[in-house]
């Protein structure tokens, strides 16, 4: 009997499409929330886009209670604790994040704090500390690339110990997203193609590193063969609305691969990168891809060759020799990095993205190596080999 | 009817099995930091005084040990003397039998959710690439490759066997200097 085993748990309800927004009224009334607290940021709020959740809202004759947009790009610990402040003082019932990932992590956050009670979310920080479900939450994603509305985890700063705490529960997943293409339509070229490639990246790790399993192999392909067809289509055509939504779905779905197969040595890199360099997550994902590709390609031959169906579409698959097809989904890969260089200068390379120095190199491998995903990576990675991609996708 | 019969002998054996290989490990980590040098760099990451404990959910085996500086570690047993600040948490201990008897490498188990942390990922991680490393040490090459992600190509026969040797000497000294106390 073979040793493999799997989990996958997703019970996230996903309300996708056009007027998904006016179903939020509904699915709030629902689970008796009627006091609802938006959580979002100045850019969102600037962007316009919580004019047509709070118009959805209203017309069904439920008021928000109350709006907090001030949430910043790394949320922190204070930030949490002001927000729950705020919910409490104004009896509200139930969340809706708007936004991106800052947003939704701290949507996550203000919600431990407002179910289990006190003032200090480092108490929850950590996997398996909550034992109970919390207020109704639900997430409006405004970015088609995190995938946060449907991961258990959230990542807020401790301000004043100067780390990232992680707080890891399935309570943590909100009730609902809410996948609606007016909250995407006005996302600018590069953080579309910065995004999208995020989303890419997870599902390509999720397909090739080591907790894949058959339930998140068919989330991961799917949203490929989303992005794929849609993403150079969208950069074209921004404000073609079923373009946006196959990316934003794409999102959704690789958000439940990967959370629950995990990512690899990109994300390492992707992170220790942002932490060092402070270059948005998504760009680290996009440079990084291929050439974590081709350093894991003899441990991941079999599964990243499949996925060139995925990417290129039936007729370049056929054609393709199975020997070759790995190494032509990696050409894939960077045929469309060069394509979205072409349309919004999205860096290919370290030196591209003129904020990266070469003796920031060793700190980035270094800390990588102590980064949770490198575990989920197919192939052991060394101090050296880390080095050795870095050097790769230096120029 | 006999299997019935035997099941309970199954879950004992298996019980002891997990509880003296923790035992083992736990004193083989303790050896392995005095033997290699690359243990003493990964070791030297962590806060003094760091306290790392893997064990069987709910309440069943664990091993605890102790960094205590400049890269050393102190086995505990199974008694922290104060709360652990990392813990690797198999969820039963069919699992734990299946990464101990090298069936399954703690790296697949990490990927197959048999295992929880608890504690700083970071450190998780570091304790892996320690664990690993004196995997490859401690086990011929054909096991070791059964148990870790990949062995390392850069540990060569006599460099393994000679400190395979060492390693095995202080663990089979500690265990006497314990059933002498």
């Amino acid at each position: 009997m073979t040793n493999k085993y799997y989990e996958f748990f997703c019970p996230v309800k996903v309300i996708a499409g056009k007027a998904a927004l006016e179903h939020i009224p509904y699915e709030l009334t629902g689970m008796a929330a009627k006091r609802p607290m938006i959580v979002t940021d100045k850019g969102v709020r600037a962007a316009g886009l919580l004019e047509p959740v709070i118009a959805a809202c209203e017309e069904s004759g439920l008021e928000i209670t109350s709006i907090y947009d001030d949430v910043p790009p790394d949320s922190s610990t204070t930030v949490v604790r002001d927000i729950a402040g705020i919910y409490r003082q104004e009896k509200c019932d139930s969340i809706i994040a708007v936004g991106g990932g800052s947003a939704i992590d701290t949507g996550k956050a203000v919600n431990i704090l407002v179910s289990e009670g006190g003032d200090d979310i480092a108490k929850y920080s950590g996997a398996g500390v909550l034992k109970h479900p919390l207020k109704p939450f639900f997430v409006v994603p405004t970015t088609a690339g995190t995938g946060s509305e449907v991961t258990s985890v959230a990542v807020i700063t401790d301000e004043a110990k100067g780390v990232k705490l992680p707080f890891t529960s399935s309570f943590l997943l909100p009730n609902a997203a809410i996948i609606d293409p007016r909250m995407t339509l006005t996302l600018p070229p590069h953080i579309t193609a910065a995004t999208a490639m995020d989303a890419m990246t997870h599902a390509t790790e999720a397909f090739t590193c080591m907790a894949k399993n058959p339930l998140s192999d068919a989330y991961a392909t799917s949203a490929i063969k989303k992005i794929s067809h849609s993403l150079l289509h969208v950069m074209d055509n921004p404000k073609d609305s079923d373009g946006r939504l196959e990316l934003a779905q794409a999102s959704t779905m690789a958000g439940i691969a990967f959370s629950n197969s995990m990512v690899g040595l990109v994300h390492a890199l992707g992170h220790a990168t942002g932490a060092i360099c402070h270059l948005p997550h998504g760009l680290c994902m996009s440079l990084y891809l291929p050439y974590v590709l081709e350093y894991n390609l003899e441990t991941i031959r079999e599964p990243l060759g499949e996925l060139l169906l995925y990417l290129e579409g039936p007729e370049v698959f056929a054609a393709t020799p199975a020997g070759r097809r790995a190494e032509a989904s990696i050409s894939a890969i960077r045929k469309l990095r060069d394509a979205l260089y072409k349309r919004c200068q999205l860096p290919r390379t370290l030196k591209e993205t003129g904020k990266v120095t070469e003796d920031q190199l060793d700190h980035i491998a270094e800390m990588a190596l102590d980064d949770g995903s490198i575990m989920f990576n197919p192939k052991e990675v060394t101090l050296e080999d880390a080095r050795a991609v870095l050097r790769r996708a230096w120029a | 009817m006999l299997a019935k019969r035997i099941q309970p002998m199954v879950f004992q054996a298996r019980r002891l099995y997990v509880e003296l290989m923790f035992q083992v490990m736990g004193r083989a980590l303790q050896a392995v930091s005095e033997v290699d040098e690359k243990v003493q760099n990964e070791a030297r990451a962590l806060p003094d005084g760091f306290l790392f404990e893997m064990m069987v959910m709910p309440d069943g085996s664990k091993l605890i040990v102790e960094h205590t500086g400049q890269g050393r570690f102190r086995y505990h047993g199974d008694k922290a003397p104060r709360p652990v600040d990392l813990s690797i948490q198999f969820k039963h201990i069919a699992h734990a039998f299946l990464v101990l008897s090298f069936q399954e490498k703690t790296s697949v188990a990490f990927a197959n959710d048999r295992m929880l942390v608890d504690g700083d990922i970071s450190y998780a991680v570091r304790m892996t690439r320690v664990l690993n490393r004196l995997e490859s040490f401690i086990l011929p090459k054909l096991i070791a490759e059964r148990a870790v992600k990949e062995y390392p190509a850069d540990l060569h026969l006599p460099e393994k066997l000679i400190s395979a040797a060492r390693i095995y000497l202080k663990v089979a000294t500690n265990f006497v200097e314990t059933v002498r106390a």
